[in-house]
């Protein structure tokens, strides 16, 4: 390596480094302050870890309903990330594989969902959630975020891939679509099913502002609606609110950890950097 | 009969790929259909395997007509250009697929890969998957899933066009020995008459989505009806003139050559008037070097070791491919007479249709 180029690396690095720390620091200090004593957690300014006490974390699971708000999320975000995986991957191959009038307009339909902005349709899915008795049930979080162009566009790219005599060779072996796509497309790159599980799944845990109309029991609310209460529960508590939002952000975070490679494959392949 | 067209057809809108393709394809035999890209070979193969729906006409195999029968239906396997293994399964479960699918017994999956794989001599690679194969080994797996089947007709679409020229004559070399143990009816469609000659028992040539003529091997080339095929059969191509036909005694014809003293002699049995115009065809290997002849220029001399081709020029420029058997003599550069005997003169006339 050249020196030129080795003081490219060197600077890049650090300028990355310095990146990493801008985003990581909100973070790090939610934390310190979390482990703080209330007094304390406001007036502290120091950036290393002063106390260390899980109070707040104790306070957090056992006089909020943050537990129940976990189920309601991990509930919600697994059926959401199932039901959009699977209706998707169902369009898409239909979309790429099976010849019908109306293909092309459908798919045009599907791109042009995206310049709708979702926020234009709450007050309609609110009434028809409202008509339909969903408001405060799963039922009701669930259905409007099962629409997600995304997830078909990068399913149906993935299918228009694959080589039409792979479907030949399945159509010759006696397969019907069935076998076509569960027993030989999928399998091909299962990187795709879980990336777009791992984005939809994030994408749902972090929704707030559907969840938030919809729902108005406390003992319906997801996570970050949730939050929301807390402050109302304990006033300006800097320490509990800081914990429950790391509690809140905890399985993200986790995610990103043990998947990290997998999410930044997925944020590549559906931001179209990576087919 | 393995497989009998009768008046098959395919239009994709307004534009005609196959018309009115009939033949015979008799069981046990060796076919291959052989032409130009784009002359529906391989939309012809497609057909008889189901993947495309005929436009008309009737597709009868092993006495069974299948014209509207599911691909799968038909007792036929197919081996592909780019191979369409699954990669995510070991070679094994490859060749197993279809068995699988058809919830044979455990014990007649596994009997019946085995025979596949010791016949394509495979039994080591079951356990891999197939991308730590080389060309040739994914094309035997190709084959394997096909024999796996026992179908009544393998049909093969270029099976040998993704391998180097080497493994290509070595897997042709397998495919013969493959036909002669299997006995079965075997299809194949290529682009190149190399792989048509040296496979097939039965050749049909194909241009424009008619079959031109369809025969065995040799016939072929010897014999050819038409001047598409004496131009596509053979390597390197048939040497086409223009002449006139400018006198005849009984059988034989005498060819003047346009813008050239010289004339070839042709034997025509049939109705050819004098003052027609006709092209005549001479293979490579039938000109004579030496005494009375056309002149040629000689531009460039390939030398083979057993055999040279010499590419000369006529007078009026036309371009002309003469082969030399054993001679070693430098002609770059030299003026040659070419000759040939009747017999090897073949003459066509102004639509390109033989006259005999």
């Amino acid at each position: 390596m050249s020196p030129m180029r080795r003081l490219e690396n060197i600077v890049l690095t650090v300028l990355t480094l310095m990146a990493a720390l801008v985003w990581i620091f909100p973070l790090y200090w939610g934390f310190l302050t979390s482990i703080r004593s209330e007094e304390n957690a406001a007036g502290s300014v120091s950036i290393l870890p002063d106390e260390f006490q899980l109070k707040a974390y104790l306070d957090a699971i056992f006089n909020t309903k943050l537990m129940l708000w976990y189920v309601n999320s991990i509930g919600t975000a697994t059926i959401v990330t199932v039901l959009v995986i699977l209706i998707s991957m169902l369009c898409a191959y239909a979309l790429s594989q099976i010849r019908f009038p109306g293909r092309r307009l459908l798919y045009g339909l599907v791109l042009g969902s995206f310049m709708v902005p979702g926020q234009t349709l709450v007050v309609t899915q609110f009434i028809l959630m409202k008509d339909l008795n969903l408001i405060n049930t799963w039922a009701g979080i669930i259905l409007p975020q099962l629409i997600a162009p995304i997830v078909i566009i990068v399913y149906k790219q993935f299918f228009d891939g694959v080589p039409k005599e792979m479907r030949e060779a399945v159509v010759l072996d006696g397969g019907g679509e069935y076998t076509i796509l569960f027993k030989v497309f999928l399998p091909l790159n299962w990187g795709i099913t879980t990336a777009m599980s791992i984005v939809t799944f994030i994408g749902v845990w972090n929704a707030f502002f559907w969840p938030f109309l919809v729902v108005t029991s406390e003992d319906m609310m997801t996570v970050p609606v949730g939050i929301t209460q807390v402050n109302d529960a304990f006033g300006i508590h800097y320490a509990r609110l800081m914990a429950v939002a790391m509690l809140a952000a905890m399985p993200v975070i986790l995610a990103y950890v043990i998947f990290q490679r997998r999410v930044t494959d997925a944020i590549m392949i559906s931001s179209g950097v990576k087919g | 009969m393995g497989v009998r067209l009768t008046n098959v057809a395919k239009t994709f809108g307004s534009f005609h790929a196959l018309r009115d393709v009939s033949m015979e394809i008799p069981t046990g035999s060796f076919a291959v259909f052989v032409g130009p890209s784009g002359c529906g070979k391989s939309t012809l193969l497609r057909m008889i395997a189901g993947l495309e729906e005929t436009s008309g006409g009737e597709i009868v195999i092993d006495d069974r007509d299948v014209t509207a029968v599911e691909p799968a239906e038909r007792q036929v396997a197919m081996v592909f250009q780019n191979y369409a293994l699954y990669p995510h399964l070991s070679v094994f479960e490859n060749m197993a697929f279809s068995l699988r699918l058809a919830r044979r017994p455990k014990e007649e999956v596994n009997r019946r890969v085995q025979e596949a794989a010791r016949i394509l001599q495979l039994g080591e690679h079951l356990p891999k998957k197939p991308s730590q194969l080389s060309g040739g080994q994914r094309q035997r797996v190709a084959i394997g899933r096909a024999i796996v089947r026992q179908p009544k007709v393998f049909l093969f679409d270029e099976p040998l066009s993704n391998l180097d020229a080497e493994l290509r004559v070595q897997m042709r070399l397998e495919l013969t020995r493959l036909h002669r143990q299997l006995g079965a009816t075997m299809i194949y469609v290529t682009h190149d008459q190399v792989e048509a000659m040296t496979l097939a028992d039965l050749i049909f040539v194909l241009k424009g989505g008619v079959v031109q003529q369809a025969g065995a091997p040799l016939a072929l080339y010897d014999d050819p009806d038409n001047r598409f095929v004496a131009g596509f059969i053979g390597s390197p191509s048939m040497n086409f003139l223009p002449t006139v036909i400018a006198a005849r005694e009984g059988h034989r014809v005498t060819l003047q050559l346009e813008g050239s003293e010289h004339a070839f002699t042709a034997d025509l049995s049939g109705q050819a008037a004098v003052g027609q115009a006709v092209e005549i065809g001479v293979r490579p290997e039938h000109f004579r070097i030496g005494g009375a002849g056309l002149p040629v220029q000689v531009e460039v001399a390939e030398e083979l070791g057993d055999v040279s081709y010499l590419y000369a020029r006529t007078a009026s420029g036309r371009e002309i491919v003469v082969q030399r058997q054993g001679s070693r003599d430098r002609l770059d550069g030299q003026t040659v007479q070419l000759s040939a005997e009747p017999r090897h003169v073949l003459v066509f006339d102004g639509e390109g249709r033989r006259l005999r």
